[in-house]
């Protein structure tokens, strides 16, 4: 038996993926409607906003480009959660309703396995927003451009992405403890919401909460810092890519630990 | 010949929650818990050899699924040894799924919206199989079987018996060692069902692939397997030949007469005339079961056509599924 | 008696939904946790601005409506549209349409016994908790009563909504698309996520005339206003009732006319 490296499982990905997509197309009406549905959540996201600062000119030092800024920032990193884990929602329904076990018996990575069932497809409409915005908010601010922060940027929009992965991952795998597990997954999809504030709104005991334990503080704020205020920089922001790769990590071994356990019931 | 499935001494326990009942209970509940531990599998022994079909039976709940999740390495054994292919399922869950194919009847595990090619092609990858192997293996399919309309269609809008089939096809593509199925002709019609097992019969005979099957339908066990293993409570009852099974209670046959005059009070007096063997009547028939150890149909039959005119006789062998029902209910004796 | 077998499910609903206790912890956990982030939101919005009162309204008012406005969305939120979509998609719904009662109300009646959890779990430490930290803003007098009857009047109005768009599940497989489309719609112009207050003129207008803040915005306005005059009360409440009169009679016309179209057509 070969090893069962990473282009092994990526040229996997690649397959399945690409005939789900095919498969998709015949689906145009469900494609339609959540892609407008998609929308609908960015614009309304979007209004929410603007009303706010229609009263307010400022939240806690800043601005509106900057708030936006943060705003597309957080919409790009939660693309790929949107796009590739998207199983992760239907997790619950396969542990209620014994599905589950069929993931167990192929001779490759389980974790890996169960998400590449699913790619979203919808998730591309918010990208698409949420790059709109930040290019937007960056011309409006006069940030200026060098390779450099384009490198910066994607390397932090990277690390956002994998916190985000993280807690959904982590929310998801409740699933194999509690029964109720949707409202977990569903208050961690709200609480995204809120990622695109800054974290410095909080009191320091909040501020703990949303930096290590539920490291909302890291989809947008700290990564942004980096490209727009390069002068106060702090050290959990350089840090952030760390912490986004161990997030991950942990949220894994937990995903993986859930499903050890569900295999170990009865049913 | 080493066998390709040992198991030793396995026990399997799980800790299940008591809920209390109505709604006090569900009150109660939010704030204490309280725990038993149930012995799913309870000291089981067996060996497989390559190239077997064991039928697996038991009644609902026996503990059948749970020894298959300790076979394919999902499950870890509260204690006792497992040994599949000479390794421990559990410490190698993905080296053993290599090894082994599973199917369950009523859960495809095949990608509902592709077609069934596809999802061959995405098997292929991950069971790494070479292209001359997979080739040659859908030869064979098309020999054994009309694929060719399967294999273009999404399984999502494949019938019951189109999935299970493309299911099990799925499950031999790699072409492994052992096979679990599990009820794979459950909610078929007749017609499938025959194919189904005309197909598991030539694949297991082509490859000479170890076929574990667990099945509520006697006609599987019949058609497939030449031994049996059943458990009940987690605990096994037998594992032998089936027809030795048979042997068990074959020498048990039943008499059926018919004479004239009111049933009921005749079979009153047929009991009399044979005291002791078991006699009983319904509006047509008197039925006696008779053990041939002891005597004979011929001779009990000469004995009653002394005192009874005998218009109609008929003589019925016990069945497997009788056999079975007579094990769940009573167990060997 | 006819209301027992009503009844009867919602007992059931509650037993069920104590069943799952951590579920239920985390359900309300993951609200207090809610509230804090949009506590500390709205401080520092309030913070940043050069005025104590905004648009008529001051920090407190804004924080007790929005608190409020949570507790009453996780009150009223019944997933209808999930579960219909999913029972419309499974085909279980051939054997909620065989009870002998309508589809509508079993439905509802199903789903009532989470009421009664939510109250106690949610809505009544909500406002316990309100009503302590804020030292009696929530006036206690007869608004209380026109706060209740705004509130049922509320529910049945988010469940006339909520079905009707769950019927939309028997044309399109689309059920994640309608379903964030109309929480999406529901949440922003209903003033759950910002005071319909702080909407800008033109928008406020139109959001009036519309049925979507007569589900949360109504009954707070009730509840919060002191004193209230009996022209107010009859306006809110007579537009609630106008509301959900239509709203019932347009779901229970396009559930009919949608069922007939399917039975003929073979679903």
């Amino acid at each position: 038996m070969k090893k069962k490296g990473l282009g092994f499982y990526l040229k996997i990905y690649c397959k399945i993926l690409a005939q789900d997509l095919k498969s998709k197309m015949s689906y145009r009406a469900d494609f339609i409607i959540s892609t407008i549905g998609m929308i609908f959540t960015n614009i309304a996201g979007f209004a929410s906003f603007w009303i706010l600062f229609r009263n307010f000119s400022s939240i806690n030092g800043w601005g509106y480009y900057e708030i936006l800024f943060l705003y597309g920032f957080s919409l790009v990193s939660l693309t790929p959660v949107q796009c590739f884990f998207d199983n992760n929602w239907s997790l619950r329904t396969y542990v209620y309703s014994g599905d589950f076990i069929k993931y167990c018996f192929r001779p490759i990575n389980l974790f890996f396995y169960f998400q590449s069932e699913v790619f979203d497809i919808k998730g591309l409409g918010q990208l698409a927003f949420g790059i709109g915005t930040l290019i937007y908010s960056w011309v409006k601010l006069g940030l200026g451009f060098t390779p450099l922060m384009l490198l910066k940027m994607i390397v932090f929009l990277i690390t956002a992405s994998l916190v985000m992965i993280a807690l959904q991952n982590a929310a998801a795998a409740t699933c194999f403890w509690i029964h109720n597990s949707f409202y977990v997954l569903d208050l961690v999809t709200r609480f995204k919401d809120y990622a695109k504030y800054p974290v410095t709104i909080f009191s320091p005991v909040f501020r703990f909460i949303f930096t290590f334990v539920m490291p909302i503080a890291f989809i947008a704020y700290y990564p942004s810092l980096v490209i727009l205020r390069p002068d106060e920089v702090p050290l959990l922001s350089w840090l952030s890519p760390l912490f986004g790769c161990l997030f991950f990590w942990l949220s894994y071994k937990f995903w993986m630990r859930g499903a050890v356990k569900y295999s170990g019931t009865g049913s | 010949m080493s066998s390709i499935i040992s198991i030793k001494n396995v026990t399997k326990e799980f800790k299940v929650l008591n809920r209390r009942e109505g709604l006090k209970g569900s009150i109660k509940d939010l704030f204490s818990r309280d725990y038993r531990i149930v012995r799913a599998v309870d000291n089981i022994s067996m060996d497989i050899e390559q190239g077997e079909i064991i039928g697996y039976l038991g009644p609902n709940g026996a503990g059948k699924s749970t020894t298959i999740k300790m076979m394919t390495g999902v499950l870890e054994p509260t204690s006792g040894e497992i040994l599949v292919d000479n390794n421990v399922p559990y410490r190698n869950r993905t080296k053993n799924a290599q090894n082994i194919g599973v199917v369950f009847g009523q859960r495809s595990q095949l990608w509902w919206a592709l077609p069934l090619i596809e999802s061959f092609n995405i098997l292929k990858d991950i069971y790494q199989i070479g292209d001359a192997e997979y080739n040659n293996m859908l030869e064979m399919y098309r020999s054994l079987a009309d694929i060719e309309p399967l294999l273009h269609k999404p399984v999502r809008q494949m019938s019951l018996g189109q999935r299970t089939l493309s299911d099990i096809l799925a499950a031999f593509l790699h072409d492994p060692k052992i096979v679990f199925l599990d009820e794979p002709t459950i909610g078929l019609d007749v017609s499938m069902k025959a194919k189904i097992r005309g197909l598991i019969h030539a694949l297991n005979k082509e490859k000479n692939t170890t076929v574990i099957l667990t099945t509520h339908d006697m006609g599987d066990v019949d058609a497939l397997c030449r031994r049996i293993v059943i458990i009940d409570s987690g605990k096994m009852l037998y594992d032998n030949d089936i027809e030795h099974l048979k042997g068990f209670f074959g020498s048990y046959r039943t008499l059926k007469i018919r004479v004239d005059g009111d049933l009921s009070k005749q079979s009153e007096a047929v009991r009399r005339e044979l005291s002791g063997l078991p006699v009983s009547c319904n509006d047509e028939w008197i039925s006696i079961l008779v053990d041939e150890e002891k005597a004979t149909v011929m001779d009990v039959l000469n004995q009653l056509r002394n005192a009874f005119t005998i218009r109609d006789m008929q003589l019925e062998e016990i069945s497997t599924e009788e056999v079975i029902k007579k094990i769940y209910e009573e167990g060997v004796k | 008696m006819k209301i027992k077998k009503y009844l009867t499910l919602t007992r059931a609903g509650i037993i069920e939904s104590l069943h799952f206790r951590l579920g239920t912890l985390v359900m309300t956990a993951g609200n207090l946790l809610y509230l804090i982030v949009v506590y500390f939101l709205w401080k520092s919005i309030f913070a940043s601005s050069e005025t104590d009162v905004v648009n008529g309204m001051t920090f407190n008012d804004t924080i007790i409506y929005l608190v409020l406005a949570t507790a009453l969305f996780g009150f009223m939120e019944m997933y209808t549209v999930w579960e219909m979509g999913r029972n419309i998609q499974s085909g279980k719904i051939v054997l909620d349409l065989l009870k002998p009662m309508e589809y509508r109300r079993y439905l509802f009646w199903s789903y009532s016994g989470s009421f009664v959890t939510n109250f106690f779990f949610t809505v009544l430490p909500t406002f316990i908790v309100v009503g302590i930290v804020t030292r009696g803003a929530i006036p206690l007098g007869t608004n209380l009563l026109f706060f209740a009857v705004s509130v049922i009047l509320g529910v049945m109005i988010n469940y006339s909504i909520d079905f009707i768009v769950g019927t939309i599940c028997l044309y399109t497989e689309s059920i994640w698309g309608i379903n964030i489309m109309k929480q999406v719609i529901v949440l922003l112009l209903s003033g759950a996520t910002v005071p319909i207050a702080f909407f800008p003129e033109p928008l406020k207008t139109v959001v009036y005339y519309l049925p979507f803040q007569s589900i949360y915005n109504a009954p707070l306005t009730l509840l919060l206003d002191g004193d209230p005059q009996p022209e107010t009360v009859l306006g809110i409440i007579g537009t609630q009732l106008i509301w959900c009169i239509v709203m019932t009679a347009v779901g229970k016309l396009f559930w009919k006319i949608s069922l007939r179209q399917i039975t003929v057509n073979g679903g």
